[in-house]
């Protein structure tokens, strides 16, 4: 177990100061101003009069320093005007007066008046899934109509089904987090537990790994869909205030694409989860389909379909865009953000020590039979993963360290939640040894460890 | 406690404790009160301790080993009275001197008990004997009358130096710079005020809090200090008192007169006993004077005071006149009143009413800015001049509302106050012809009152720019939740309720409806009690979670929970109030409570290399450092160091009990298993401790 004193000051490349131009920017009341801030600089935004949220969490006014926005694509937006002091630059920026604030509000009061009805007869709040295609907003109205009920004093339960985005996790992955505290301004979501005191309250994610980039692929999904669920439901029916606020459902954009009007995943989920209200975004024939499906269904509890538009702020965010964001995130895991400077640890461990079940993809299954069968495990049940031993193959990867036991079946591996993710900084074949990135010291447990092909590797995690 | 201990010794086990009364801790009081009850026989040395260390004990410390001596005194009694009672002054007075004021106010509480007998007690003495606390009373009216001669000598010179400025030490509001026009009640421009200044006050008094002996006796006064005569005086006073006994004889039901004949008496103590600068000498002097039922006494000083000054024998004449009712109280304060805002010729004899008028009437011609009346109400009064009390000119100023038809509030006079000054500050009705009696009262009480304050009280922050002012137009009404809840929601669950319809004052309820607001991260609080109580707990944890040196510790990212742990955990608000125990950790319930304890015990990272290393020599399974909030550290939860080796506290208890170690028979509880949780387990349980923290 070895410490690199100097990892940690790898992580901020934001660091170096810019000169910062600082300007003014006035916004009158219901506009939003848009900006685009690529990875390579940063934007600082600091209040000066009025009221702004970005994405529902207000921006805190009179602060020192100012928020810092980098790698973002993100709205300030306010309902009754505001002064804004910029500094530094912009890959592009507006204003805005037209925007869908007003019923994405109006969405959360109507969500409010079903918790308050909910309270007081004892029921469980609303189960809300937003769906839509890609880039159509979805993640933005579940952090909006989150903050609000926030705000609202609610605890709701924020599910996220989109492997392609963390939240509170490295992307790969899937997160159930009660929400009690503020949505962080400038880190998405915020940050997952630390061993140290933290700023903004860090939320507490249960997180599961699911290691491929659309849920269209693969087997495990939907069977992920089911356990999360059966966690979420008991979260809600056992914890009183998280069951007001019900729990809010974000989704990947390639559910909601359906195969012939069918959509498969989008009924498992709303099924799993018992989901009461389904917000639909930015598409027509999503919602025709989704309100003729469901508006007039003999089931025991109607579900609410309603057709939210897109806001005209949504941008395309394009492979590289993602891509850094997926990096980005895979690094504030193990490095912190911004000034919240984490220290993870390296080691090197035996070959013998590491369990690696790689998830095996529907394609290469097909090739299964062709392979020479060395693992007994894949008799005793079906082939979800093969067991791997390390190899240079998988250095720069990243493994889910669950909590699983390696003999357990593979099921059970599945469903397991994960402790977390350590990153293969290094293999000697020659020595048997692998080196792994660990968020924190210690011996890895001797966990089954999953491996996926999403998200990809990280070339220079460690210097 | 065996009672073949020599005296040395318990005492010095008393002192023992006595040293570690850092707070004002009941148990610890109680406690040090049955050492002494139990060592009556070495009460002698134990009383002397107490004295010393309250005497030697850092200030901050001393009243809390005050509510011991009380205690003492109280619930034992004798011989303890006797012992402390002999250096009861000297102990009492020492601590008062160096307290701040809200100590010092405990202290003036704790005499007043001692005048009393012990509460429910059959005894009908007092606590200490009235000699004693007659003593210590009297040097604490001496005290405060100086403190308040000082306080308006300083608002002369205040007002002389700067005029718009009451005290120049002390900010008049959070604001760097000083309001250079004026401050509410001072009328800077007005004329009178300039001239009323003495113009040979050159040496700066240092502003109230002095100890008495510290005004420097008669230095700046030598001018006018040779008029004085103190054996005047006194015979003065000795026929006041006899004058006003024969009164109170005729009217033994009149308070007013009753309160009269006990400040003259105290009055004569401090003459007698204290010596009182020449100046204060020469207002004691004038106002003896003035309640001289004789018409005319010829003062000895009116002739030798230079023109120039607001002369203190003016106010004599007029005083001497008949104008003034012969039951007019005496008071200092007034007396200042009469030279501040003179501006007539110091030869006219002006009768009190009669400054009363001219003082308030802006129709004077002066320049005067007479606010609106209701702010000038005396209750309201004591807010905005908390350290700084106006000055008589500006306080007289204040009675033009009692001209108004406003009617006054007139506020019960309170039991016969100790205080000189107070009783002093008694004006009866015939004084104030205007009617205004009970607003003089009122006013200069609390003037009184925060003149005893001055020195310490914090002015008030100015109230928090309130994020409501920044909606204007917000009906205030609606700013509370409760109302603003009443704003109709009527968003329903449809596509048309929702997006077809804007509703703009449902917004009120995510911004207005909650004013407070955090300035650090932006979240808001409701303006009740409750979400000020919320907001100060939300305060707390910012500043605990701001640790410079986080960085520098190396801090790290945890492990996610698991499934069950999720499950059960709560999420604990930062200004929801601590709540004892958090999902996972009390899942096991009263099992919980119990195995909290064992894991919530932790050590210090050991530094010795070794040690860091080794792990648990029961599972074997190593320790995990966790920072820790309270101990601000790097710690080990659950973990216990018995005989070099550091265990898992959980397994050690269970190792232990289960006849490893003999001793472990105590207890037959069988634990669960899901009691028992290692370190890593309960670093979550940690973490909601701190969280919760």
């Amino acid at each position: 177990m070895t410490t690199l004193p100097g990892l940690s000051l790898s992580a901020p490349q934001e660091s170096l100061p810019q000169v910062p131009v600082s300007r003014t920017q006035d916004l009158p009341a219901g506009s939003e101003y848009r900006f685009e801030v690529p990875f390579s600089r940063s934007l600082g935004v600091k209040l000066l009069s009025g009221t702004a949220e970005l994405f529902g969490t207000e921006l805190a006014p009179h602060t020192k320093d100012p928020y810092t926005f980098s790698g973002i694509k993100a709205a300030i937006y306010t309902w009754h005007g505001c002064r804004l002091e910029l500094s530094g630059e912009t890959e592009s920026e507006y204003t805005a007066e037209e925007t869908q604030m007003m019923s994405y509000a109006n969405a959360h009061f109507a969500l409010e008046n079903v918790r308050e009805r909910a309270k007081a007869s004892g029921q469980m709040g609303p189960r809300v899934l937003v769906v839509g295609p890609e880039n159509a907003g979805k993640t933005s109205v579940v952090r909006i109509l989150t903050a609000y009920a926030v705000k609202a004093g609610r605890q709701p339960v924020v599910v996220n089904l989109d492997p392609r985005q963390g939240m509170l996790s490295v992307p790969g992955s899937l997160t159930a987090t009660t929400f009690a505290s503020i949505v962080d301004v400038e880190e998405g979501w915020g940050s997952s537990p630390i061993s140290g005191p933290s700023p903004v309250p860090v939320k507490m994610p249960l997180v599961y790994h699911y290691g491929l980039a659309s849920p269209e692929e693969g087997k495990t999904f939907r069977p992920l869909v089911t356990r999360m669920a059966l966690a979420v439901t008991s979260r809600l029916e056992e914890d009183a205030e998280a069951k007001t606020a019900g729990c809010i459902i974000d989704t990947p954009g390639a559910i909601s694409h359906g195969k012939g009007g069918v959509y498969e995943n989008i009924q498992h989920i709303i099924s799993e989860f018992s989901v009461n209200v389904l917000l639909v975004l930015g598409s027509e024939r999503l919602y025709s389909d989704m309100s003729r499906k469901f508006s007039n269904s003999p089931s025991e509890e109607p579900v609410s379909v309603i057709k939210l538009d897109k806001s005209g702020g949504c941008v395309d965010r394009d492979e590289p865009y993602m891509k850094q964001l997926r990096q980005s995130q895979i690094r504030a895991y193990f490095f912190g953000h911004g000034v919240n400077t984490l220290s993870p640890h390296t080691h090197w461990e035996d070959y013998s020590s590491v369990h690696i079940f790689k998830i095996v993809e529907e394609a290469k299954n097909t090739n299964r039979s062709f392979l020479p069968g060395d693992d007994d495990d894949g008799f005793a049940s079906t082939t979800i993963y093969e067991r791997v031993q390390p190899s240079p193959m998988i250095q720069n990867s990243l493994l889910a360290v669950t909590n699983a036991d390696p003999n357990d079946k593979q099921e059970a591996i599945r469903d397991s939640s994960i402790m977390g993710y350590v990153y293969v900084a290094d293999v000697e074949e020659s020595k048997h040894k692998i080196r792994l990135l660990a968020p924190l010291s210690g011996r890895v447990p001797p966990h089954a460890m999953v491996l996926g092909s999403f998200p990809e590797d990280v070339a220079d995690l460690v210097g | 406690m065996s009672f073949a201990l020599p005296s040395a010794e318990v005492a010095a086990d008393f002192k023992d404790a006595l040293q570690d009364l850092k707070i004002n801790s009941r148990p610890e009081i109680s406690n040090l009160t049955i050492i002494a009850k139990e060592n009556t026989e070495h009460a002698q040395a134990i009383s002397r301790e107490l004295e010393n260390h309250i005497r030697s004990t850092r200030p901050e410390w001393k009243l809390p080993a005050l509510y011991v001596l009380d205690s003492i005194v109280k619930n034992v009694g004798t011989p303890y009275t006797v012992y402390l009672g002999r250096n009861l002054y000297r102990t009492f007075m020492d601590a008062y001197t160096l307290m701040d004021m809200p100590t010092r106010k405990a202290m003036e509480g704790l005499l007043k008990t001692w005048k009393q007998p012990v509460p429910e007690s059959m005894d009908t003495r007092p606590v200490f004997p009235s000699e004693v606390t007659r003593d210590i009373e009297n040097a604490l009216i001496k005290y405060r009358t100086v403190a308040i001669q000082q306080q308006a000598l300083s608002q002369k010179q205040a007002l002389h130096a700067v005029p718009a400025r009451p005290m120049p030490a002390t900010p008049w509001r959070n604001t760097p710079t000083p309001p250079q026009s004026t401050s509410r009640y001072t009328p800077s421009n007005d004329p009178r005020v300039r001239q009323a200044i003495p113009q040979q006050y050159g040496a700066q008094i240092p502003p109230t809090s002095t100890p008495p002996a510290q005004f420097p006796p008669g230095t700046n006064f030598q001018d006018r200090g040779a008029s004085i005569d103190l054996d005047k005086l006194n015979s003065d006073i000795e026929k006041l008192i006899s004058s006003a006994r024969s009164e109170w004889a005729l009217n033994p039901s009149d308070t007013g007169i009753q309160q009269k004949l006990k400040a003259l008496f105290d009055l004569q103590t401090i003459l007698k006993h204290q010596q009182l600068p020449p100046e204060q000498i020469r207002q004691i002097q004038d106002q003896v004077i003035q309640l001289s039922p004789a018409p005319a006494p010829s003062a000895p000083t009116s002739t030798s005071v230079p023109n120039s000054i607001p002369s203190f024998p003016s106010v004599l004449q007029q005083s001497a006149t008949p104008v003034q009712p012969s039951s007019t109280p005496f008071s200092l304060s007034q007396f200042l009143a009469q030279n501040l805002p003179q501006q007539q010729p110091s030869s006219t004899p002006v009768s009190l009413p009669q400054i009363l008028r001219q003082s308030v009437t802006p129709a004077q011609g002066s320049s005067t800015p007479v606010p609106a009346p209701p702010v000038y109400r005396p209750s309201v009064q004591p807010a905005p001049t908390p350290s700084n009390p106006p000055s008589l000119a500006q306080l007289l100023q204040q009675f033009g509302p009692a001209a108004t038809p406003a009617a006054p509030t007139p506020v019960p006079a309170p039991p016969p106050p100790m205080s000189l000054a107070q009783l002093f500050s008694q004006p009866t009705a015939t004084a104030n012809p205007a009617g205004g009696a009970d607003w003089l009262l009122n006013a200069l009480r609390s003037q009184n009152l925060l003149g005893a304050n001055n020195g310490t009280s914090v002015p008030p922050a100015p109230a928090p720019m309130s994020v409501s002012s920044i909606f204007p137009s917000t009906d205030p009404v609606d700013r509370s939740w409760s109302s603003s809840v009443r704003i109709e929601n009527d968003v329903e669950l449809t596509t048309a309720s929702i997006t077809k319809k804007s509703r703009p004052n449902l917004i009120a309820k995510l911004y207005e409806a909650l004013p407070n607001q955090c300035a650090t991260c932006g979240r808001r609080f409701e303006t009740s009690a409750k979400g000020k109580e919320m907001k100060t707990r939300h305060m707390d944890w910012h500043f605990k979670v701001k640790d410079p040196d986080a960085a520098k510790r190396g801090v790290h990212r945890s492990w996610y929970i698991n499934e069950r742990e999720w499950i059960e955990f709560r999420e604990q608000d930062d200004a929801a109030p601590a709540q004892a125990s958090n999902g996972a950790s009390d899942a096991s319930g009263m099992l919980g409570v119990a195995k909290k304890e064992t894991k919530d015990q932790y050590i210090h990272v050991p530094t010795d290399a070794a040690l860091v290393h080794a792990p648990c020599p029961i599972c074997q399974e190593k320790f995990e450092p966790q920072w820790l909030v309270d101990a601000n550290d790097f710690v080990w939860m659950d973990a216990i160091k018995v005989n070099d080796k550091i265990y898992h506290a959980t397994c050690w208890e269970e190792y232990s009990r289960g006849g490893g170690v003999g001793g472990g028979g105590g207890r037959n509880t069988p634990d669960s298993v899901l009691g028992k949780r290692k370190a890593e387990v309960s670093t979550n349980g940690l973490f909601k401790k701190t969280r919760a923290d």
